[in-house]
């Protein structure tokens, strides 16, 4: 809400200057920040029409003559249909800035001298909704005589200086003027100055037509009516109107005016109908049937859910409580006897409703954060004697009550120690009682003890933490000084698996692969698209979109979407990977389980073409090699393999692999399948996904350190031929196992299969190297390790040694 | 000829074929011929019989003589030609040091990860714990237990991605925060952790917002912690991420599960507080929310809030990058252009 310096002046003295007033505010209690209207406008001043002739070029343009407080009335052109002779009205003069940049300049309007502008509210910066329906496509005109050549801007209220308040949820009580000039006068240890408000007893009568009724005083705890009869409905005074507008609330009569003003001064919303219009004598308070529709005051048509509550006349419904008035009982400029209605409403069931019919507004946002019911009876005391000082009122009903709820003020009990420890001071408990008087808190001191009881209008405050925060934001958190927590020294860090998984990245980093982090919510598609477990898919309740609808089973087709971003902006050559979780939901249970992956994605060139190279592209042993040198850093007390499959859809049936651990799957590995590239848009690409939870697991390995070799180590090269199809690993699977204790490493050197060889055959070359630790082996020893070896291949895969 | 002027003769014409050599190989053979055994000098003494006894010591010590001044003369040469061919050898070898390199890339972190990572090892050094939490939570632990019962508007169905009507994705780490403090062993000393993660908003992407995005929760409860230690905690954090002579300061605000709360502003560190883009002309950034444990959030863990206290703070690594490196639209974190990426080399 904005707070008009002009206004706050009644209340309490303003001595500072906008901006450092919100500033001050922002830093004790509600985000503000200054507003000033009309700045950069000028020239334009009351005029008053002195006589007015129709343009002889035109039938829409009128030759005004104005008198703006000169000697000479000037001349205007203007073609507002409402322009009329005898008018008070907005002139901006020769050289007159207006918003936007707009400037007015003397000149010739078909042919005639035209020495200014008359201007209509939306002219000169107030929005056009918040103007008088009136004054809409015409000029403003000044509902009683104001002195000619007076600033207009001044009286129009479009000079004020005003704080505007951010309020967080809980700081409702200042969305009325009462309320904002208590917390800015506690800023400024000034205590604001608060008028009863009254009416004129003369005029209450007894006896009333309509009778109140509430259903559930759960949801409604005060429901308070007054009739006020004879009215005279008109336009309000120009003082209620400015502020009204600077608020952003459009001035309509008299009467509605009143209550949207006691609403501005009380944070109360006030209801007022024609009491004329009501089907029945009673006014009860209700849920809505199902279905049932009622009439906006703009006509629109809304269907109401059970869940609304409503104010009703028999049959008729006069609104949704606290949200909005329907038009049947609006009050119109022939409305002689009015009902004002001020209550209190549950805060859910009115942001529910505004919600559901797309209407929030003033009075329900202020139901939704909470009114004052210390104020509700006073606030209709205060709207009738509005109506009264301005429509004449012939009588006015007592309070009709619907229900009633007496206000009790909130008593907390405190200590002025704790509340110094806890904030980390120790002011005097004289410091302390200070500022709950600034406040407005009354506060009994009984040692160290404090009992503080809390107007009704802080409603947000209940325990003894708020009397915290109101200490140290009234002492000036700016006076806080920083200290560290003094308590026992902890142990900070990483869990284990953290670590874990760090290390893991960095072998990747080390391996020139970019960090990705991408969405965990992915399409139906892609989330089907390397469920490789097979697992139940997760799914939210209400997606936004289809893109984001289940819970990710794999990294891969956000590396795979990372992949055809940066291709289709020709950054080829792409390594990436990501750490991250996916959701692995079992049969019959609702929570995923979270398990940490890693994942990566290659294309493109590992080498590219360069002065000194030739370029070449990635291929599957690449990036198994980026797979080996990562499961090397997992410590695992575990013998990695990669099992080739054709079972992966997405992936080429003939390049890709499980890697298992002792049996185990563990991930996989595999470029992608060649329908599956050209339909992501991706150049041929490698990916390899782990599990990194299952690798935390293994991590067991115990290193027992071993010197370094001292004596030599002796090598034989092994070549064979053999079948196509038998698999490197299953031979080096079956050297090792036959070459005996000092066998320590077997390297494929060499891999043919072509012309030179038998159809249907491969010749390989595998480099053997044998040491004993602790002994020069001999080359006896050697050769019979070797012979074993030769004789398991040929008796088991049929090789020929060559 | 006497032996004397054949010996000084042949030193003579071996000193000059030395200096004239062009190739070590003939300042080999020049050392075998003129000093080797079947050489003119080992020859020339044979003649020695014919020398009268008192002059043969003399005779003696020019042979040497001639002997070492053509070594000496030999060596001086190959020393010389070797070094020639040093040189020559280096002049063939020089490169052009400017040609491109072979690349040997290290991938570079992700900007959040790092951001994220450099704020952990501060806290870390300050005796933290690092506790990721779920990103799958329970209503109960996201909502309820912060003190947002069940008509506050802060759940309401549009802010929150439910998987069930009891399971949605977190939309805070503070969700982390009655789990830490429910399996706290107080005994042990106070409980100190910092959760990051991701966490997710029914929010539209655009260039200020996303629908997953990262938090840091921090919370530190015991028997004497205070909003003064809030402050300084947040002080050092503020000077360690955007620079040693950073101020802070605390602004009222509302959170449910905090009371008192506060907004956290940095000085700017773009233009020291003078006003500038960044700060949109008031010299602070908001960077975080914080405040003191809620009783209620203590209370409802069994942890007894008249004898301890709690601070808590959160906040949002995206924010702190696009702050500190200038970044303009948040969806750029999630497109990982590489490009975008690896300008963030080595910054953390
Ligand atoms: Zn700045």
């Amino acid at each position: 809400m904005k707070i008009s310096l002009s206004w706050l002046k009644e209340y309490i003295p303003v001595t500072h200057t906008v901006e450092e007033i919100a500033n001050k505010v922002s830093l004790t209690g509600i985000e503000s920040s200054p507003v000033k209207l009309g700045e950069g406008l000028d020239k334009l001043v009351v005029g008053h029409i002195t006589s007015i002739k129709p343009h002889p070029d035109s039938d829409h343009l009128n030759i005004c003559t104005v008198d703006v407080g000169e000697d000479e009335d000037i001349q205007i052109v203007c073609g507002a249909p409402n322009v009329a002779d005898g008018q008070y009205v907005i002139v901006a003069r020769h050289g007159a800035h207006l918003p936007e940049g707009n400037r007015i300049k003397r000149g010739k309007i078909r042919g005639v001298e035209s020495n200014g502008m008359i201007c209509g509210l939306d002219e000169i910066g107030v929005p056009e909704k918040y103007v008088p329906e009136a004054y809409h496509n015409g000029i403003y005109v000044f509902p009683e005589a104001e002195k000619t050549g007076a600033n207009a801007l001044e009286l129009l209220g479009l000079t004020d200086e005003m704080v505007d308040l951010d309020i967080t949820p809980n700081r409702a009580d200042t969305l009325g003027m009462n309320g904002a000039a208590w917390e800015i006068g506690a800023t400024y240890d000034e205590k604001p100055e608060i008028k009863k408000a009254t009416i004129d007893e003369s005029k209450v009568v007894k006896s009333s037509d309509v009778t109140a009724e509430v259903n559930d005083e759960k949801l409604v705890p005060d429901f308070l009516l007054r009739e006020l009869k004879g009215v005279t409905v008109g336009e309000s005074p120009l003082w209620m109107q400015r502020r009204l507008w600077n608020q952003n609330i459009q001035p309509v009569n008299n009467i509605i005016d009143s209550a949207n003003y006691v609403m501005i001064e009380y944070g109360q919303p006030i209801q007022a109908y024609d009491l004329d219009k009501l089907q029945e004598n009673k006014v009860v308070v209700r849920n809505a049937k199902s279905g049932e529709k009622f009439t906006l005051e703009d006509d629109t048509e809304k269907v109401l859910s059970h869940n609304d509550l409503i104010v009703a006349s028999g049959s008729q419904i006069l609104g949704i409580a606290g949200v909005a008035g329907s038009i049947n009982a609006r009050v119109t400029k022939d409305t002689k006897n009015v009902l004002l209605e001020s209550a209190v409403f549950d805060g859910a069931s009115v942001r529910k409703s505004a919600q559901r019919h797309d209407l929030r507004g003033d009075a329900s946002n202020r139901f939704e954060k909470g009114v004052d019911n210390g104020n509700v009876s006073e606030s209709l005391v205060r709207a009738s004697q509005l109506v009264d000082e301005l429509a004449k009122v012939e009588s006015i009903s007592e309070e009709i009550v619907g229900s009633k709820t007496e206000a009790k003020p909130t008593v907390i009990e405190g200590s002025i120690s704790h509340i110094n420890h806890l904030m980390g001071l120790s002011l005097s408990s004289d410091e302390i009682m200070n500022i709950f008087d600034r406040l407005g808190f009354e506060a009994d001191l009984n040692g160290d003890k404090v009992t503080v009881t809390i107007p009704t209008r802080r409603f947000d405050m209940s325990i003894e933490a708020d009397l915290i925060e109101e200490v140290i934001r009234i002492y000036g958190y700016e006076n806080l000084k920083g200290t560290l927590p003094a308590g026992m020294e902890t142990k900070g860090g990483y869990s284990a698996k953290r670590e874990f998984s760090n290390k893991l990245r960095n072998v990747l980093l080390g391996q020139g692969l970019d960090e990705v982090i991408n969405f965990a919510l992915l399409s139906k598609e892609e989330v089907n698209d390397f469920n490789i477990k097979d697992t139940n898919l997760t799914k939210l309740l209400h997606p936004m979109t289809e893109d984001h609808e289940y819970l990710r089973t794999s990294l891969i087709p956000g590396l795979i979407n990372n992949v055809a971003y940066n291709q289709a902006r020709n950054n080829d050559d792409i390594a990436i990977f990501e750490q991250s979780r996916i959701f692995d939901r079992s049969q019959g249970e609702d929570r995923p389980n979270e398990v940490e992956y890693i994942s990566g994605a290659i294309s493109g060139n590992v080498t590219n073409d360069s002065w000194n190279t030739t370029s070449k592209e990635v291929d599957f042993y690449d990036v198994k090699g980026i797979v080996e040198e990562l499961l090397s850093f997992t410590n695992a007390k575990a013998h990695f393999e990669y099992i080739a499959t054709n079972q992966i859809s997405n992936l080429h049936p003939g390049q890709s692999a499980f890697i298992t651990a002792d049996g185990q799957r563990v991930g996989y590995i595999g470029k992608l399948h060649p329908s599956y590239q050209s339909d992501h848009n991706v150049n041929d690409t490698f990916v390899f996904e782990l599990n990194v939870d299952e690798l935390f697991d293994l991590n067991k390995r115990r290193v027992q350190s071993q010197p370094a070799p001292k004596y030599p180590s002796v090598s034989r090269d092994l070549a064979i031929l053999v079948e196509k199809d038998i698999e490197s690993g299953q031979i080096v699977n079956d050297i090792f196992a036959n070459g005996g204790k000092y066998l320590i490493d077997a390297n494929i050197f060499d891999l043919y299969q072509g012309s030179h060889v038998k159809p249907g055959h491969k010749s390989l070359g595998y480099h053997l190297v044998f040491q004993n630790p602790n002994d020069t082996l001999t080359d006896e020893t050697v050769e019979k390790a070797f012979d074993v070896i030769k004789d398991s291949l040929v008796q088991k895969f049929n090789v020929e040694i060559r | 000829m006497s032996l004397n002027d054949k010996l000084k003769d042949l030193r003579k014409n071996g000193v000059n074929e030395a200096k004239r050599a062009e190739k070590l190989q003939e300042l080999n053979d020049l050392r075998v011929n003129l000093l080797g055994k079947k050489g003119p000098i080992t020859k020339a003494l044979r003649g020695m019989k014919g020398v009268p006894a008192e002059e043969r010591p003399e005779i003696g010590t020019l042979a040497n003589n001639v002997k070492k001044d053509i070594q000496l003369a030999i060596e001086e040469k190959m020393d010389e030609l070797n070094k020639q061919m040093i040189a020559k050898k280096l002049e063939e070898e020089t490169i052009d040091v400017t040609l491109p390199a072979q690349s040997r890339n290290i991938g570079t972190r992700h900007i959040l990860k790092q951001t994220i990572e450099d704020i952990e090892e501060f806290f870390i050094g300050l005796g933290y714990r690092v506790d990721a939490g779920h990103e799958v939570e329970e209503d109960h632990y996201n909502f309820e237990r912060l003190n947002i019962p069940k008509n506050h508007p802060a759940r309401d169905m549009q802010d929150t991605f439910y998987l069930t009507d009891e399971l949605l994705m977190r939309t805070q780490t503070s969700a982390q925060e009655g789990r830490d403090m429910e399996s706290h062993d107080f005994s042990k000393g106070p409980l100190k952790v910092i959760s990051p993660g991701v966490v997710y908003r029914r929010d539209d992407d655009d260039a200020t917002h996303s629908h997953q995005f990262h938090q840091i929760e921090g919370l530190v409860v015991d028997k004497n912690v205070s909003m003064a230690d809030l402050k300084g905690t947040l002080e050092a954090l503020c000077r360690h991420v955007f620079g040693p002579n950073r101020e802070i300061r605390f602004r009222p605000s509302y959170f449910p599960f905090t009371e008192p709360s506060v907004e956290v502003d940095v000085s700017c560190f773009n233009c020291n507080g003078e006003g500038c883009r960044i700060c949109k002309y008031t010299g602070w950034i908001e960077v975080l929310g914080a405040g003191l444990s809620h009783p209620n959030v203590l209370e409802m863990s069994g942890i007894d809030s008249t004898v301890y206290s709690g601070i808590a703070f959160g906040l949002g690594p995206e924010r702190f990058a696009m702050l500190k490196y200038g970044i303009t639209d948040i969806r750029d974190f999630y497109l990982n252009d590489v490009r975008f990426l690896e300008q963030f080399k080595g910054v953390n």
